[in-house]
């Protein structure tokens, strides 16, 4: 090989200087190469997206024997997104055949372990589940389903998105994407000059605009390092980094960044990315369950998430869909008839988005408040926590319903300012379970339930009573106590002169019956005789964190607390003396189903068992024949529940506040302008109460008799004790060694049987003693 | 040479950069390490439910015993008794509330084996015998389930799991006394001792009718308190340990 030295200088100048630039424009070039190829390492195998916390709804638990109807058990089915086939053929089905329920759960990662994903049969019988099989009909001790999704931490403008994992991906999804967005992407190597010419091809030919020329590779890297200019020199770089992607990454990890990373549309100030999240936002379901159609839908709006929003236009995104559909039988992805069926289907996307912040909004507050005492808010917007919950969507939607009906009744002059709140929870667990905020409950703003400070009214009385009660050498239910007008000075030197709601004095009460009938005299005075600060001593054992000025008019109910905080004390009442403080959140998981934290059940005992006893027979007399007694019109009489009404002040504030076994609910009803209202406890508050109730099927109150508890027949005209033949006699808890002394049977009373239908059950003596008590008022 | 021998240096340098800029696709670890588990918490879904896709929390495969459950005291020189749950309805209720053992549930209750066959020769005291479960109360369906699984998680030194499995039975029966004392047990593992005596506590008033169960309360309030430094009050609900047996 030889070569004839024929160049001139001149050429070999000119070549050796091209050489040279050519040489520094590579190494520019190499630079720029490896500058943006630690880019694409740093920000593809770290942690990619911020993802705001996920908060869920209590999982359904199911097992034979269990309290829940199956209207219930299908509405928590819709609300997740079931659908209802005539077969089952995959998770997230369910099959409804008269009382008895199939389904395929879709199983989830809780906080102790994994729940599979199952086929259950479910039967049903009156309001409980009765039993509870495996597909093949062996009994199932104990499952459950999902958890509702209800809310996320979001900062005020933010980008949201589920992650998916591309295994999970449903069948069709990628070859539709492929097909729809790059059709040589298994193919190229992150640019695909066949692919722009397909796409002149196509485009020009169609009249429309059906193929985009990038590659999903370059729209990968364009949404995620660059920014949205249109200029030579950021699609070269693009193009760049798509093939340095291509490189580094396999086309499958480039699919699940694509699926992740995709802008989906816009819900308020929550940017809809991935498709995860599209298929829970527009269709209810996880990703893993579209079926054909929904999936062309999907794909077809990568194209203009916005231009193609089937909720807002529904036709354009019809079209487009049908036009992905045709496209896919076209390359024979699927059959004709496969698309021609899919095309037949309406869009299924739900009535709006379900993930929408604004569900449940007073609920979400106290969870992010309780969050935001534990983590940082970045912590919470950016690291995808998962967060478990004890929210009950299912009582939920009966507490909300229940105040919008009730406040729904009221006609007099002004009743639209009317506002409510409500809170409820499970006594013995101390787990809020519902929380109204508002008349509209869907809306965000002021949560009154967390909020509204007001005074209490007579819900301060069991404070007073159990305080007496634990004294049993002085008190017992039966202590015949003055109910006539006193008058003392108050803490500021005014006089203080407490009065009956009914402005009258009723001379010698039982204590129990001082509390049913919530007489201010009788009670505001065994306050002063017990003490003020005794009284807010145990108010503050009750569980309230509040410091009153020891004035008499506390014991009337002038301290002020909010629907919580009274949830709070009642619920040491309910639960037998043990405070528990009510719990929200259950745990919390690391977006990768990490343990993280856990907020426990934690109990301290405060008080005597049988004082407490004591005070829960009381407040039962309310509800029998005291201030609540309107209960036993709409609940069954032998639901037994305990409670009290509180009115203040020109019924500024109607309070209720009373439990079941299972259920505890505070129901406050007002004006935001503390304006006056025509209600008292027991016709504003106590219907929503009884409504509630009412909806939510409780268990009777049945508290076990402690140790220290005895109880005896009682003569209530004499307040002695004696026996059970006394016609008369009435059984009375009492701690050991209080009850009184024995009296013989007193005058015998006519005991022709009442006419009155209001006695429960078959009692003909406690019907009698009903009437007589009843007639006492 | 000249333009030949520029085009090799040429080559030679894209080898080169080519060289530094890729790597072996399959040696990188990028995302096996990073990738982001499913944030929604889904998992996998098992279309079909073979045997393999058995739930967690199906009752153990144990002896079944045709009515009841022995009851084992802890001394083991007593015999066996049987023990029922009416102590719940000792209260003020007009009617007693529907149980989550409906009759139409499980009719035979399984008793827990012992994990250790060889339990009973150490002197029995409940905290040591706290791996085993000491089936001496009328437990079924989801309760037993989910102690068991309590249990199994305990096993595994996960106390939170097995604290949350606990109070995944709690609320499914919240007045059963043996899920409180399973509860008081794992707080005292975790050095609770405070919380320890108050669930024991909750759980006694919960426990009428089953001394067995109320003697390992009181004994485990004993214990909670010793560590709490009571060796007096320890000393009194060792006591009434003795009287409730």
């Amino acid at each position: 090989m030889t070569h004839p030295k024929r160049r001139t200088g001149g050429i070999r100048w000119w070549l050796s200087g091209l050489f040279k630039l050519f040489l520094v424009a590579l190494v520019a070039l190499g630079a720029l190469a490896v500058y943006l190829d630690e880019q694409i390492q740093e920000r593809f195998s770290g942690r990619r997206w911020a993802i705001p916390a996920k908060v869920y709804a209590r999982p359904l638990e199911l097992f034979a024997g269990q309290k829940l109807s199956q209207q219930d058990f299908l509405t928590e089915l819709d609300a997740l997104g079931y659908r209802r086939e005539k077969t089952l053929n995959g998770p997230g089905e369910v099959v409804i055949n008269g009382n008895q329920v199939e389904l395929h759960t879709r199983g989830f990662q809780f906080f102790e372990g994994t729940e599979p994903s199952l086929r259950l049969k479910l039967r049903f019988s009156g309001n409980y589940l009765s039993h509870l099989t495996d597909h093949q009909g062996k009994d199932l001790a104990v499952a459950r389903l999902d958890p509702l999704t209800i809310g996320g931490i979001y900062p005020a403008h933010n980008e949201d998105r589920i992650l998916i994992n591309i295994d999970q991906t449903p069948a069709y999804l990628i070859e539709t994407l492929v097909a729809v967005e790059d059709r040589d992407f298994f193919e190229h190597f992150g640019v695909s000059p066949k692919g722009i010419v397909r796409a002149l091809w196509v485009n020009t030919s169609s009249g429309k605009l059906v193929q985009g020329g990038s590659t999903l590779t370059q729209q990968l890297v364009k949404n995620f390092y660059l920014s949205n200019e249109r200029t030579l020199s950021r699609k070269l770089t693009e193009a760049m980094m798509a093939v340095l992607l291509e490189v580094h990454y396999s086309k499958r990890e480039i699919l699940e960044g694509y699926f992740n990373e995709v802008f989906m549309g816009q819900d308020g100030n929550r940017a809809i990315h991935g498709f995860g999240l599209a298929s829970h936002y527009f269709f209810n379901i996880p990703l893993a369950e579209l079926k054909l159609h929904q999936i062309a839908l999907l794909v077809g709006m990568v194209k203009g998430p916005t231009y193609y929003n089937p909720r807002r236009n529904p036709e354009r995104a019809l079209q487009r869909r049908n036009l992905v559909l045709d496209l896919l039988a076209e390359q024979k992805i699927v059959t004709l008839e496969q698309a021609e069926q899919a095309k037949q289907q309406p869009l299924g996307v739900t009535r709006s988005g379900s993930l929408a912040n604004t569900s449940f909004p007073a609920f979400l507050d106290l969870v992010k408040r309780q969050l935001r005492q534990d983590y940082r808010e970045e912590d919470l917007t950016e690291e995808g926590l998962r967060v478990f919950t004890s929210f009950d969507p299912l009582l939920q939607i009966k507490a909300e319903q229940s105040v919008t009906e009730v406040l729904g009744r009221f006609k007099w002059k002004g009743h639209e300012e009317l506002e409510g709140a409500m809170a409820v929870t499970n006594p013995e667990t101390g787990e809020v379970l519902a929380l109204v905020g508002g008349r509209e409950a869907g809306f965000a703003g002021f949560n009154r339930a967390l909020d509204a400070v007001r005074p209490i009214g007579s819900l301060v009385k069991p404070a007073i009573f159990l305080t007496a009660l634990e004294q049993p050498n002085r008190y017992s239910l039966t202590t015949a106590l003055p109910d006539q007008a006193f008058s003392i000075k108050d803490g500021t030197g005014q006089l203080w002169q407490p009065q009956n709601y009914d402005r009258r004095e009723h001379g010698s009460v039982y204590l129990y019956k001082a509390l049913a009938n919530s007489y201010n005299l009788s009670t505001a005075k065994m306050g002063l005789d017990l003490g003020v600060p005794n009284v807010l001593k145990t108010i503050k054992r009750l569980g309230v964190d509040r410091d009153w000025p020891a004035y008499p008019s506390v014991l009337l109910g002038a301290g002020a607390l909010t629907p919580m905080e009274v949830t709070s004390m009642y619920q040491t009442l309910a639960n037998g003396g043990f405070n528990t403080q009510p719990r929200g959140i259950r745990s919390v998981l690391t977006a990768r189903s990490e343990p993280l934290k856990r907020y426990p059940f934690q109990v301290e005992q405060r008080f005597d068992a049988g004082a407490v006893y004591l005070t829960q027979y009381a407040m039962q007399r309310v509800m029998t024949e005291g201030t609540a007694r309107a209960a036993y019109n709409r609940l069954p009489r032998n639901l037994t529940l305990a409670g009290k009404t509180g009115t203040t002040n020109d019924s500024r504030d109607s309070w209720f506040a009373g439990f079941s076994q299972d259920l505890l609910a505070v129901v406050w009803l007002g004006r935001d302008d503390n304006g006056k209202t025509p209600l008292t406890g027991g016709t504003g508050a106590l219907p929503v109460w009884v409504e509630f109730m009412r909806k939510a099927n409780p268990l009777p109150l049945s508290t076990p008799m402690p140790d220290n508890i005895v109880e005896a027949w009682i003569d209530p005209q004499t307040g002695l004790s004696t026996t059970a033949d006394c016609p008369n006699a009435q059984k009375i808890p009492y701690i050991r060694g209080s009850e009184p002394m024995f009296g013989g049977c007193g005058p015998v009373y006519d005991t022709a049987p009442s006419t009155a239908p209001s006695a429960p059950g078959d009692d003909p003596i406690q019907d009698w003693l009903k009437e007589w008590t009843q007639q006492q008022q | 040479m000249g333009i030949n021998k520029q085009w090799v240096l040429l080559v030679a340098g894209l080898a080169l950069l080519q060289g530094c800029a890729s790597t072996n696709r399959d040696a990188i670890p990028v995302t096996e390490a990073g990738r982001p588990v499913e944030a929604s918490g889904r998992i996998p879904t098992q279309t079909t439910s073979n045997t393999t896709a058995q739930p967690k929390y199906t009752q153990p495969s144990a002896p079944v015993q045709d009515s009841g459950v022995v009851v084992m005291v802890p001394q083991g020189n007593n015999p066996p008794l049987q023990v029922g749950s009416a102590a719940a309805n000792a209260g003020i209720s007009v009617n007693p509330p529907p149980v989550w053992n409906t009759p139409s549930a499980i009719t035979t209750t399984p008793t827990i084996p012992p994990s250790a066959p060889t339990m009973p020769t150490a002197p029995a005291r409940p905290l040591d015998t706290a791996s085993v479960l000491a089936a001496d109360e009328q437990l079924d369906g989801p309760v037993l389930a989910l102690l068991t699984t309590a249990q199994q998680l305990q096993g595994n030194g996960d106390l939170n799991g097995a604290a949350s499995s606990l109070e995944r039975a709690q609320r499914i029966a919240p007045r059963e006394p043996q899920v409180l004392y399973r509860l008081a047990l794992i707080r005292l593992n975790q050095g609770d001792a405070a919380q320890a005596e108050q669930l024991s506590r909750r759980a006694l008033s919960y426990a009428a009718g089953r001394p067995a169960l109320q003697a390992g309360l009181w004994d485990l309030i004993a214990q909670a308190r010793e560590k709490q430094g009571d060796p007096a009050g320890a000393a009194q609900a060792r006591q009434r340990a003795k009287v409730s047996l």
